[in-house]
């Protein structure tokens, strides 16, 4: 019962967007796994929580598709740490799924507009 | 190499994974303790923060792609690693998954070898054959029962130049005669072997192509060619030791010069599964010069199997309604030689086409329904090996309950224990089925051993006990079901594990997960027992009963010779002669009381019938059965054979061809045929009306089973004629020359008590006979009886033996639960004792969780039993299928063998010390 009540206040992430949060992320600079889900989660305000369960697999899944590339660096915690960056070819997804994204949101609100 | 750099890489980035999840955890605590926190706040917030770390890495894993059968290889990995270190538990399940793979395997190749297999030819599927029975030997023309199954060699050319649907139609003899064989210009005695008479185009129809020379042309096939044959491969091969010069040799075939033009390849057997398969092709052409009957030119008789290859697009149906046209067309045009009766059963003839890609198959006909209850009852085996592994598995799993919930608590996915446990039980059904595979072979070596013998120097039946693709492609499906039938439940109870009982006490288990199915797994294995133990136990019964019947004949110190003097060349005026000198020569033999010469010995799967007309009794009808079976045999025949003589005379040495004809019926045709009369005297005959005086019955003979056909229904009308009076023809009222008749191939020798007789001594007064005279076998009247039971004694055993089995698993299974629940119970049992209750009491407790189980068992096990006795009751020779006393014998063994199964747990746990059980609480 208690889990059910700690995430009323939070939003469900929809099918899919993960991937295109993750790319919005990473178009500011290169950033760490832990770094993805912190920014996600401070951008929304607190009110998206990224599950470390579906982060990590979705950035493997993105890397895989070429869409991300990972560097080791050196991190703050004087240790090196797992960087991912965006490649072209992710730079142009994050377009299309950015106007994809637009269209939808459109549309979904033109629905649901008051007539 | 490739692998290796594969897994290396997988090494690689599992360790990247690793440290990158590390990393991001130190960054995780870093930022925390920054923002003001405690290490010890830090580290609980970031774990909390993070979950389920295992799982996270699983799920990321799986993005990678690979991992699938990576994860195979590793849950594979794992399981053999976990077998290897409980090798009592892996040995008893491969060992009883063998014994149930192996029984069903050697089931399937039987059934694949008899019932499924197509014939070794090119595309069988376009085959087709005319007849849905299998038929032998010699059929009437012009009339045959319920349908044209054979066909004379002028039907055959008829449907041959009319039916356009085939592209080619084979015809080839239904029976398989005994070719005496010597190579020309070579010193050896004649042998004899089965050969077959086909048609020209026979090679042709069937795609058949030579291994050496060439096979027989529609050209071979015309009554002015040159004599030719065909070998075949197993002959050349085993005879001739491959000798390429026998192709083109001559070879002298009943006394008649053939050319070897060629041999068949290995695996063409020819068109009938038997278990003696021609050696020698020879054109239907040259039949008249080699038989001593012309059955080529004789319109009367239907000798020929019809196999046709059909033309692309052709239809079945529309042939088979075009060749039942002409079968009509045919008779009409053929009224005049008619018989009446022929011609009363001219509306009812007709004919079937029959997918014959298979073959002609008698021994499908045979051998179905004994291989589908053998098939079953492996099958029952089967289920309940599957039932003892699911029981040793789940035991297993309630062992491995404690890791597995570990497993759990440190992240392990359900789905994950699932596919170990499945990995597991699958793996073991696997091995097991590789073992089974090597019952198979030995259990299926020694079926066909004992079921078809094969005749000396013959090839026997063309089945192979070594697993073919099928075979293989069988055994591997049913192993793979079996895995997962004994593992579904154990996986199922993986799924019900908490992760919170790793934490808990060892051995105090909170809810008895699994118990339910241990025990429906008993309960069934109970009921199938049952129904094995009954269904064995009805089909020895009938055996016992079989074996024991009174046949009505001595079977003891009789000594059974068989010859065949047509390949000695003997002809009909020879015969009479030789018989006489034979009795002679065996006669003087110290020690042999009696020698008597027939046609069939009893039992020997082979008779002789025909219609018979009674003097002064109104002609029997088309409709009527009038048929009797006859035995031709020389002088005191009923006495060497010790057939009680009711009344009258024996056949004796006064019945030549000049005196009276005479004849001896048994009680079957008295009553058959007199109701109310006196047989003696009477006068019948067997050659249609007009015939009728042929024979004066002289004496009566006690019913005597001399015919190992239809053992189910009572003894039938028979009667014995003398060999030396020979039937008078009424057209020309000469003698008839029918050699067949006359041949007289067995030769029963009877001994006086105490004499012992050698083989060597009959054979020394054969020669003294004739040398050139073949012996085909000498062994004991005995003997030939038993083989007629051979099938039913072997069905019988292998039940027996699957019932045996069903009952050691089950009870296996029995003493397992209750050992366990015994073990489980141990507290308790200890505190009842503290508190005052005495062994007796104790061992109670125990059995009578045992005896509910199996009680439940048999309850249910009782109407299966009672449908296995409805399915087998065709085949128990009048046994009551529902046998009382043998379902009484089945409970009792299984009650029995359960009470001792489940006794060994009980008094072990009488034997418990209180104080010492409660002690290790």
């Amino acid at each position: 019962m208690a889990r059910q009540n700690h995430y009323q206040d939070r939003i469900e992430l929809m099918q899919g967007t993960l991937d295109m949060l993750i790319l919005r992320t990473l178009q500011w600079g290169s950033q760490h796994g832990h770094g993805i889900g912190q920014a996600i989660r401070a951008k929304s305000e607190e009110a998206l929580q990224v599950e470390h369960g579906s982060l990590y697999p979705a950035l493997h899944r993105l890397e895989k598709r070429g869409w991300l590339k990972a560097d080791w660096k050196p991190s703050e915690a004087n240790r090196r740490a797992k960087y991912y960056r965006l490649t072209a070819a992710g730079k142009k997804q994050l377009i299309k799924e950015e106007s994809n994204w637009n269209a939808l949101v459109e549309t979904i609100a033109r629905v649901m507009k008051p007539v | 190499m490739k692998w290796l750099r594969w897994r290396e890489t997988r090494k690689a980035r599992e360790r990247e994974l690793d440290e990158e999840i590390e990393a991001d955890f130190a960054l995780a605590i870093q930022q925390r303790l920054e923002a003001g926190a405690t290490q010890e706040e830090a580290e609980f917030a970031a774990r909390r923060d993070f979950g389920n770390v295992t799982r996270i890495k699983e799920v990321t894993r799986d993005m990678w792609g690979w991992v699938r059968l990576d994860g195979v290889l590793q849950d594979v990995r794992y399981s053999l690693r976990r077998l290897r270190k409980t090798p009592a538990f892996t040995i008893t399940a491969i060992v009883t998954v063998a014994l149930g793979i192996g029984a069903t395997t050697s089931m399937f190749t039987l059934i694949y070898a008899i019932l499924l297999k197509s014939l070794a030819v090119s595309n069988p599927r376009e085959l087709y054959r005319l007849g849905k029975e299998a038929r032998c030997c010699f059929w009437p023309a012009y009339s045959q029962a319920n349908e044209f199954s054979l066909a004379s060699y002028d039907l055959y050319t008829y449907f041959r130049d009319e039916t356009k649907g085939f592209s080619e139609l084979a015809a080839f003899q239904a029976g398989r005669p005994l070719l005496g064989v010597t190579r020309s210009a070579r010193a050896e005695r004649a042998q004899s072997y089965p050969g077959e008479f086909v048609s020209g185009n026979y090679f042709a129809m069937f795609g058949i192509r030579p291994y050496a020379g060439r096979m027989l042309k529609g050209n071979d096939d015309r009554s002015n060619a040159a004599p030719v044959a065909v070998m075949s491969y197993r002959m050349w091969k085993e005879r001739y030791g491959s000798d390429p010069s026998v192709v083109g040799s001559t070879f002298d075939i009943d006394q008649k010069p053939f050319t070897v033009v060629g041999i068949t390849p290995p695996g063409f057997f020819g068109d009938t599964l038997s278990n003696n398969p021609p050696d020698f092709f020879l054109p239907l052409s040259s039949e008249p010069s080699v038989e001593t009957e012309d059955h080529l030119h004789d319109t009367h008789t239907a000798w020929l199997d019809l196999i046709g290859r059909l033309r692309p697009g052709a239809n079945p149906t529309t042939v088979q309604a075009q060749m039942r046209l002409e079968l009509k067309q045919w008779l009409r045009s053929h009224w005049g030689e008619m018989s009446a009766n022929d011609r009363a059963n001219f509306q009812n003839q007709t004919l079937y086409l029959q997918p014959g890609g298979s073959g002609i198959s008698s021994m499908r006909t045979a051998y179905e329904h004994w291989l589908q209850i053998l098939m079953m009852a492996s099958g029952f085996v089967l289920l309940i090996v599957c039932a003892n592994v699911a029981n040793l598995m789940l035991l297993r799993g309630m062992e491995r309950r404690r890791q597995m919930s570990l497993s759990m608590a440190l992240g392990a996915h359900s789905l994950r224990l699932v596919r170990d446990a499945l990995t597991e039980s699958i793996l073991l059904s696997l091995f097991g089925g590789a073992a089974g595979l090597a019952v198979a072979f030995a259990v299926t070596k020694l079926i066909l051993h004992f079921t078809f013998p094969s005749p000396a120097g013959m090839a026997g039946v063309p089945i192979s006990a070594s697993p073919s693709f099928p075979v293989l492609l069988f055994a591997f499906g049913v192993s793979l079901i079996t895995g997962i039938a004994f593992g579904i439940a154990p996986a199922w109870t993986a799924t019900r594990i908490d992760p919170i009982e790793a934490l808990r006490g060892a051995g105090r288990l909170t809810h008895r997960t699994g118990s339910l199915s241990r025990k429906v797994l008993v309960v069934l294995q109970a009921a199938l027992s049952l129904v094995l133990l009954s269904a064995s136990g009805l089909l020895t019964a009938a055996l016992h009963k079989l074996e024991g019947q009174d046949l009505g004949f001595d079977q003891d110190r009789r000594i059974l010779m068989r010859i065949d003097p047509s390949l000695a060349g003997y002809r009909l005026p020879q015969l009479t002669p030789l018989y006489k000198r034979v009795h002679e020569a065996l006669s003087n033999i110290p020690g042999v009381s009696g020698v008597a010469q027939c046609m069939y010995s009893p039992m020997t799967s082979a008779d002789w019938g025909e219609g018979v007309w009674v003097d002064g009794h109104p002609a029997a009808g088309p409709k009527d059965d009038n048929y009797a079976n006859f035995e031709r045999v020389t002088p005191g025949y009923l006495d060497v054979i010790g057939n009680p003589l009711l009344r009258g005379r024996d056949i004796s040495e006064h019945d030549i061809q000049t005196s009276a004809h005479v004849a001896v019926v048994n009680e079957a045709f008295t009553r058959k045929f007199f109701k109310n009369e006196d047989p003696i005297g009477k006068h019948f005959g067997q050659d249609g009306i007009g015939s009728e005086r042929e024979f004066e019955i002289v004496g009566i003979a006690k019913d005597t089973r001399y015919s190992s056909y239809n053992l189910n229904h009572p003894i039938g009308a028979f009667y014995l004629l003398p060999e030396a009076q020979f039937e008078t023809d009424r057209k020309t009222g000469l003698p008839m020359n029918d050699q067949g008749a006359h041949v007289l191939g067995d030769v029963i020798i009877v001994t006086k008590p105490g004499a012992s007789l050698r083989d060597a001594q009959i054979l020394e007064a054969m020669g003294s006979v004739d040398r050139n005279l073949p012996i085909l076998s000498v062994r004991t009247l005995t003997e030939q009886v038993a083989d007629q039971f051979r099938q039913e004694r072997l069905i019988a055993r292998l039940t027996s033996l699957f019932g045996v089995l069903s009952l050691v698993l089950s009870c296996l299974g029995l003493y397992g639960i209750t050992a366990y629940n015994a073990a489980r119970r141990t507290g308790e049992i200890a505190i009842r004792m503290a508190l005052g209750a005495n062994r007796r009491t104790v061992v109670l407790l125990v059995l009578r969780g045992a005896f509910a189980l199996i009680s439940l068992g048999l309850i249910i096990g009782l109407p299966l039993t009672l449908a296995a006795g409805r399915f087998l009751s065709s085949h128990l020779y009048g046994m009551n299928p529902y046998s009382p006393i043998v379902v009484s014998i089945a409970i009792a063994t299984l009650a029995i063998s359960a009470f001792i199964a489940s006794l060994i747990p009980a008094l072990r746990s009488s034997f418990i010390l209180p104080q010492e059980a409660l002690r290790g609480e």
